[in-house]
């Protein structure tokens, strides 16, 4: 607005290239090797012409820069589609190069809105903790260089910018916290593509090739936690139900392909749901990790009330849009329940449906003869599983590989294998003898974090167990594997395979790995559970939790309420911040020596012997020694260092100052005296005792 | 006048008066809530539109800490308007005048800053409109003296517009300004322009005579009698023609002294004439010699020195050929 191109202060650049540095630290990771060597040859350069030793680049340079690099970045993500990684590459590479070509004030003001928006784009990677207070951290560091930008004055130095910038951001901080609680969230405007990265673990798959989910118990990712109500159930009745796998083509389980047709996407449950809840419901309360697919976890029977979210014909939870960021959702599970007394005929036809051929003959032998065997149903499942436990069956992370007859092999040779494995072949077994049977997978068990009291589920808690339709009883949950290795169920996947190989893999150097050290460990669950009470309370809240946290203080007007509020909120920062900024305006400024001989004037005049309007210190101080003698040797003193120090010779010289400080304390001293004298007795008595000052 | 510049007008000359009721024109100014105008300047906007781009993608991909990355720059941007107030708030403005200039020459408003509370006031920007800025920081120092500018143009009393005091601080996003009128004048001499005093007068410097010109000789003009003239300078025949009682005007080369007259620069306008004398009294003023001015309408007395010579260019500064007729077109 003053002079069209204004110069960069040197400051500034320092405060700029600090925080830019400090921003691309987190993509780092992201970035191929050679960009961030050119982002730091860039900077490097700038810093360069900072100090004076190269120049800016010429304009041939510059073009050239820009025609190599901008290619070699398309090509380099050209596999995975020109995504997010590669819009925040070109984002974070533009921002540099216009370092080399930033002269005047106005670039450097671009730079820094980018900036802004840098800090915001590494938030769509991850939202810890760490990572907020990095964006923090990184917002100082630009709200820095945009003070120094205009201070050219002898303030611009590190410290005063710091600590103004700090000042700044730290008394922005309240309404902050009040327009994020209160500012109404809105859903998605338009739908956006998203960041798919490698390291982003898909969790359970919607098909089961028994040997898939071993894969799950090497890692130790985090799948969800859960935070009950009341008191958690036992860690044994902690089925986290996911998918219902209902085909069976020989070698796989998948989901049949026409249940998602059944989803009734307007309606909290299907129009002929089924399922009887009995008892008491369990409520919790579970903040999933992204998996990228559109179904989640629950106790059986769950009820829940959020709105992007329905429950299928095999009371599977899914979700409206692929969870690609964490996600909350609140359950009632009924753990007390019937389900689907009558089975309808699809149901019946898809939970009978037997792969084509007979390529495990020796099974069906094993299951028909069983099954003469047994009364009832659930006699012939119960000997099933007497089966399992009576021969020598392993329960194993590392089983061998199958042929084509994969159940025929593992149930006569090689008779190793994980959850996926028993509940497959129990399920074949079921449908073999025409009983509806079908596998599930989903999650078991979990661990309890007693520091912030919630459960967390691993994805090596990864399982899959069988349910069969029984007359009269409707769907009953069998877990051939607790048949086999009980412990697995009571003590929890990480106890019983704490010595196997392969287990906890893929963890790494991470603390997982010191479970067994007990400091440690509670260091570990001590900062998961900060990590959760960040997630649960503040990453996501969204339009539901705000409506549900609103909707107690405001009820049913909860959108108007909110708007008040809002407005309220503002309008009391504005005027709380405006007292605390902007009094003490008109207050006349006393040196320290004004002020000693006014407080001590006021007390005089309490004392009987007020100044007169226009009278001299040495005139007043003459009349107080007349009218009390008493006070009249301090007087004396007070008003000749008074007159001294105020009227005396000012200037910088270093002797006059000493002098000046002497004075002063002397002063202080006589003031001190002369007051005490002041005092009443009974005052006098009163400070002694120390009861007032 | 086309209607978008009567408009125009229209509305400057309400503005003006609107300005001249609420911050009228005093010679101290303290700035307070009345008299404090806060807009975002184009770097604000430039940030709001970060803030709304942040906003948005906050929106579509659910970033809760996006929001708050967003709330936090809103805040930012809304308490630096407490901080830009701040900066303005208890300052208080004394307009010292400025130093006589001479037309062409920018004249310095010299303007006395002062913090009325205990806190600083940091880049601080003053300038009237369309000139250039003037900086100052009130740092420890409870005051500062700024000069702020604005070109002469026209001989006589420059009256100071309205005068800008704005500041950006803390983050340039704000602008907090006030338009204060300090009652400032600054005298504006004529622009002296260097010229031979007329035809047949002679300039004595020093005693020495030069060219064609003798003293009692040289006719120069007509002025009033002043007791004392000598008998034989006296112009008779004005006298006769009823006139009043004149006296020839003659230089005199014998004398350090010499009384600069309008009449000296025949033929030349108003404006020339007085650019030649301002160049004479600032030569005259150099040498030892005692100088007088005679307008139409005013005469000043010889005499020298610094009052003197301030006297004197006041004189050519404000003259209005209004007021003084007689004896204009002379010689």
């Amino acid at each position: 607005m003053i002079e069209a191109r204004e110069a960069i202060p040197r400051i500034s650049l320092l405060w700029l290239l600090a925080a830019l540095l400090l921003l691309i630290v987190p993509h780092v990771v992201r970035l191929p090797l050679w960009v961030t060597v050119l982002l730091l040859s860039c900077m490097g350069w700038r810093l360069l012409i900072y100090a004076g030793r190269l120049g800016f680049p010429g304009k041939l340079l510059k073009i050239s820069i820009v025609l190599v690099a901008l290619p070699l970045t398309v090509m380099q993500y050209g596999a995975a589609g020109v995504g997010l990684d590669t819009a925040v590459c070109l984002l974070i590479l533009g921002v540099v190069f216009k370092l080399l070509e930033m002269r005047d004030r106005r670039d450097i003001l671009i730079v820094i809105a980018l900036c802004y928006v840098l800090a915001m784009l590494g938030f769509i990677y991850t939202q810890t903790i760490l990572a907020t207070l990095h964006a923090f951290v990184c917002f100082i560091l630009i709200t820095a260089t945009m003070l120094s930008l205009y201070r050219d004055n002898a303030r611009n130095t590190f410290k005063d910018n710091g600590r103004l910038a700090v000042r700044l951001v730290l008394q922005s901080i309240p309404l902050t916290i009040a327009l994020f609680v209160l500012v109404p969230r809105v859903s998605p405007l338009w739908s956006m593509p998203l960041p798919v990265s490698s390291s982003t673990n898909m969790g359970l798959s919607d098909e089961m090739t028994p040997g898939d989910i071993t894969n799950l118990g090497r890692s130790t990712e985090l799948a969800f936690r859960v935070s009950f109500t009341g008191e958690a159930p036992a860690s044994e009745a902690l089925y986290w139900r996911g998918l219902v796998l209902d085909f069976f083509d020989g070698r796989t389980w998948r989901r049949a392909g026409s249940t998602l047709q059944t989803y009734q996407l307007n309606s909290r449950f299907p129009t002929d749901f089924r399922g009887v809840p009995l008892g008491e419901p369990v409520s919790y309360d579970v903040i999933m990790e992204p998996t990228q697919q559109s179904w989640v976890y629950a106790l059986q029977l769950a009820e829940v009330s959020a709105r992007d979210m329905v429950q299928d014909r095999n009371y599977s939870l899914i979700t409206e849009r692929p969870i690609n960021q964490r996600y909350r959702y609140q359950v009632n599970s009924y753990l007390q329940h019937q389900t689907d007394l009558q089975l309808s005929g699809t149901q019946r036809a898809r939970s009978l449906q037997m792969p084509e051929g007979d390529l495990n003959p020796r099974t069906s032998a094993l299951a028909t003869e069983l099954r003469a065997a047994a009364g009832t149903d659930i006699d012939f499942a119960m000997a099933v599983l007497q089966h399992f436990r009576e021969q020598p069956f392993y329960y194993t992370l590392t089983p061998s590989a199958l042929g084509d007859s994969s159940i025929d092999e593992f149930m006569f040779t090689t008779r190793e294998g994980f959850c996926g494995h028993y509940a497959g072949s129990f399920v074949y077994m079921m449908r073999e003898v025409g009983i509806p049977a079908r596998v599930v997978v989903g999650y078991q068990g979990g661990e309890y974090n007693p520091y912030e009291d919630y459960t967390l589920v691993y994805q090596y808690n990864a399982h899959a167990w069988a349910e069969v339709w029984i007359e009269g009883e409707g769907w009953v949950r069998f877990d051939p594997t607790a048949a086999v290795a009980p412990e697995r169920i009571t003590l929890g996947v990480e106890s019983f395979f704490q010595d196997q190989p392969g287990f906890m893999e893929d963890a790494g150097f991470s603390m997982m790995r010191f479970r067994d050290t007990q400091w440690l460990n509670t260091l570990r669950l001590r900062l998961e559970g900060l990590d959760y009470a960040w997630n649960r309370w503040v990453v996501s809240y969204d339009e539901n939790m705000q409506m549900e946290l609103l909707g107690g203080w405001f009820g049913d007007n909860a959108r108007q309420g909110l708007l008040v509020a809002l407005g309220s909120t503002i309008a009391l920062f504005f005027v709380l911040a405006g007292w605390f900024l902007l009094r003490q305006t008109h207050g006349t400024r006393h040196d320290p020596a004004t002020s000693l001989y006014m407080k001590l004037l006021q007390e005089l005049a309490k004392s009987g012997v007020p100044r007169q309007r226009g009278e001299g210190p040495v005139d007043y101080s003459s009349r107080v020694a007349i009218e009390r003698p008493d006070l009249a040797t301090d007087m004396r003193d007070v008003t000749d260092l008074y007159v001294r120090l105020v009227y005396g010779e000012k200037s910088g010289a270093a002797d006059v100052k000493d002098l000046g400080n002497t004075n002063l304390v002397n002063l202080r001293l006589s003031t001190r005296q002369l007051r005490r004298r002041l005092m009443t007795p009974l005052r006098r008595l009163l400070q002694a005792c120390g009861l007032v000052s | 006048m086309t209607p978008i510049v009567a408009m125009n007008n229209w509305f400057s000359q309400r503005m003006q008066r609107w300005l001249a009721a609420r911050v009228p024109a005093v010679s101290h100014v303290l700035l307070d809530r009345r008299n404090i105008f806060i807009l975002p300047t184009g770097p604000g906007l430039l940030f709001l539109a970060a803030t709304t781009l942040i906003f948005v993608t906050a929106i579509n991909y659910i970033l809760s800490m996006a929001f708050g990355l967003a709330f936090l720059m809103v805040s930012v941007f809304l308490l630096s308007i407490l901080y830009s107030f701040r900066n303005l708030q208890c300052l208080s403005l004394r307009g010292l005048g400025a130093e006589p200039v001479f037309v062409g020459q920018d004249a310095a408003f010299a303007v006395l800053l002062e913090g009325e509370g205990q806190r600083p006031h940091e880049m601080l920007e003053l300038h009237f409109p369309g000139q250039r800025w003037s900086h100052a920081d009130l740092l420890d120092n409870s005051q500062a003296r700024v000069s702020v500018f604005l070109p002469a143009r026209q001989r006589g009393l420059l009256k100071a517009p309205r005068l800008v005091v704005q500041t950006r601080f803390p983050l340039g996003l704000w602008r907090a300004w006030s338009n204060v009128d300090l009652a400032m004048q600054c005298l504006v001499y004529p622009v002296p322009v260097a010229g031979p005093l007329g035809g047949h007068v002679l300039a004595s410097v020093s005693g020495k005579s030069e060219a064609s010109l003798a003293g009692t000789e040289d006719f120069h003009g007509l002025r009033n009698y002043q007791a004392g003239d000598s008998l034989k300078q006296i112009a008779w025949k004005s006298l006769a023609r009823g006139q009043g009682l004149k006296v020839k005007q003659f230089v005199d080369n014998a004398d350090d002294r010499l009384m600069l007259d309008w009449a000296m620069f025949p033929g030349l306008s108003s404006e020339e004439r007085l650019s030649r004398l301002c160049y004479w009294v600032l030569e005259l003023d150099r040498g030892d010699i005692d100088y007088g001015l005679r307008l139409p309408g005013l005469e000043i007395d010889l005499g020298r020195g610094e009052v003197h010579r301030r006297k004197v260019l006041s004189a050519l500064a404000l003259w209005n050929g209004s007021k003084g007729g007689q004896g204009d077109r002379s010689a």
